[in-house]
């Protein structure tokens, strides 16, 4: 099977480029300078992965933002350094033919692919998802089964996302809750970057081993860290600038968004770093507060444009009014009470 | 985990410690106002509405000098002040704060910088241990001193304290584990205030004004 050098050197690049992608890929796995020789070498050496991509109940915005990669590796070169297998989106063939690449590739594969999963699991009715008899939670432990690697991606698959919102009606679990007994590297975001993705994949590929994990099965170099932790609008946090609304002198100036409800605070992703687009810009940078989509149960914990400081579900002058009221009623009724009892002993 | 915590704590948990507050105060001074004050046929010699109203404006400065203060009680004096002024700034004046406040007054309130935030932030930290210490060491307040104060101070404490860690000493995830638990002292604080003598914050008033009346009658010169 061939290597990702011999990919590169059929496209055309040359020894130089090749050497400039080991040590990007070094530096975005936060692997030590020293690193990038043994970093090139498995490049030049290992087989290039294998990936077989399930899609449940899913938007594809995750394929969309896979296929988008681009600090990493070139988007044209993308697709064939990584051999996606089974992508129903991506793939050519359909139907019966598109199931039988699957399991052609599962056997061929076994114990070797790498499990990418997008979107959540539907559990409420064996209906959602099943395909050609199986059902979602079926196919997904069929296909877990042979796989080197588990990975989740988007918030969906790491944490039932959207379709998971309450009410939840299709009974969406993640593939975590899915998958209880195996590992599975959860790639948040809705969707995650697509160099994330990616460098994730490579780590595996490089270092023969699944990155470091936080105790969401989040790998660390991505999820360590708050976007409010490096993002570029921070020094106006710190100074008490704010932008009041979203047209106003503040948010021309770039002023922190956290007035506006930015959960970049609470939010562990890598946006602020790596950024979207070839590092061109991020959410808060194109003056939209982040709302938190790589964190489990965003879309369920609401207020977006809401300080992450104010009572999340809200509190105004009627429950406050109410509260004062009862409360000098109860003092009003507690003194009248003890004179009652003055006046009986008496 | 982190998240689902922080959740909880400002949002079911400081909806109930504010609604508990609120109701709490109100029970309290409408009980204080019922007590009433006792009837006096004397002609007053003083004038007891104005002495009332200035008296809790007038308290904390009387009898102050330089000897009182650095001799005999430097630590409630200059603790004191500093953890009041400081302790008040931060509870409405950093921007976090003032965003709450906001939503629960529906006043706008101005806020300051970080930095300003952070010295009050250490102040207060630093002024309340002291002003705990104190608690301990002086023989006479060792005496007055109970349960009510201690947990009044751990509560406070521990409230700056994880606030200043959140906002100072930690970073990444780290960062919402410790506001988590700065709001979750903030909640406890805020519902214990009514049922403890924190509500001197409003007490103050009532018992240093019914003070000021009292010698307004008699006539007192401040």
């Amino acid at each position: 099977m061939e290597s990702i050098y011999d990919l590169l050197k059929k496209k055309g690049y040359s020894r130089r480029d090749f050497l400039k992608l080991s040590a990007a890929l070094t530096a975005a796995l936060s692997l030590s300078p020293e690193m990038v020789p043994k970093v090139a070498h498995a490049l030049e050496t290992k087989p290039k992965p294998v990936v077989i991509w399930l899609e449940y109940q899913d938007c594809a915005g995750c394929s969309e933002s896979f296929i988008r990669s681009t600090n990493i590796l070139p988007t044209e070169v993308l697709l064939d350094v990584i051999d996606l297998e089974y992508h129903e989106t991506l793939m050519a063939p359909a139907g019966e033919f598109a199931e039988a690449s699957k399991e052609e590739a599962m056997k061929k594969y076994k114990g070797q692919y790498i499990l990418v999963v997008e979107g959540s699991i539907p559990t409420g009715n064996p209906g959602y998802c099943t395909v050609a008899g199986k059902t979602a939670l079926d196919q997904l432990k069929e296909a877990a089964e042979g796989a080197a690697a588990i990975m989740a991606v988007g918030s969906c698959a790491s944490w039932s996302g959207i379709p998971g919102a309450n009410p939840n009606p299709t009974g969406a679990v993640s593939v975590q809750e899915a998958l209880p007994d195996k590992q599975v590297i959860n790639v948040p975001g809705c969707p995650p970057i697509g160099d994330v993705i990616v460098a994730v994949i490579a780590e595996y590929l490089i270092l023969g081993k699944i990155p470091k994990l936080d105790e969401m099965g989040r790998p660390i170099s991505y999820y360590g860290q708050t976007i409010h932790d490096r993002c570029y609008r921070r020094p106006f946090y710190n100074s008490g600038q704010f932008a009041k609304s979203f047209d106003d002198e503040g948010a021309k100036n770039g002023h922190c968004l956290y007035k506006m409800g930015c959960k970049g605070p609470v939010t562990r992703n890598a946006c602020s770093t790596i950024r979207w687009n070839g590092g061109l810009s991020f959410p808060i940078q194109s003056g939209h507060p982040c709302f938190g989509c790589a964190e489990p149960d965003f879309w369920d914990r609401g207020h977006i444009y809401t300080p992450l400081s104010v009572v999340s579900s809200g509190i105004g002058g009627k429950e406050i009014g109410t509260a004062i009221a009862v409360g000098a009623a109860a003092g009003a009724a507690v003194k009248w009470i003890t004179n009652i009892g003055k006046k009986g002993g008496a | 985990m982190d998240l689902a915590f922080l959740d909880f704590v400002r949002g079911p948990l400081l909806k109930f410690a504010l609604i508990v507050f609120f109701f709490g105060i109100a029970y309290r001074v409408v009980r204080v106002i019922m007590w009433g004050v006792p009837k006096n046929r004397a002609k007053p010699k003083g004038n007891p509405a104005v002495s009332a109203l200035k008296t809790p404006f007038l308290k904390p400065f009387r009898e102050i000098t330089f000897k009182d203060v650095i001799s005999k009680r430097a630590i409630q004096y200059i603790g004191g002040f500093t953890f009041h002024i400081t302790f008040l700034l931060l509870v409405f004046f950093i921007p976090q704060h003032s965003f709450l406040w906001t939503e629960v007054l529906g006043i706008k309130l101005p806020y300051f910088s970080s930095t300003i935030s952070n010295i009050l932030a250490y102040g207060a930290l630093l002024s309340v241990l002291a002003l705990w210490l104190n608690r301990f060491t002086s023989p006479v307040l060792r005496l007055l001193t109970g349960a009510n104060e201690h947990i009044a101070n751990f509560l406070i404490t521990l409230t700056i304290l994880s606030g200043i860690v959140a906002t100072q000493w930690v970073g990444g995830g780290t960062y919402i584990t410790a506001l988590g638990i700065h709001m979750l002292f903030a909640d406890l604080l805020i519902i214990y205030i009514p049922f403890s003598r924190l509500a001197h914050f409003i007490d103050y008033f009532f018992s240093t004004g019914f003070y000021g009346r009292s010698i307004g009658i008699l006539g007192v010169r401040e």
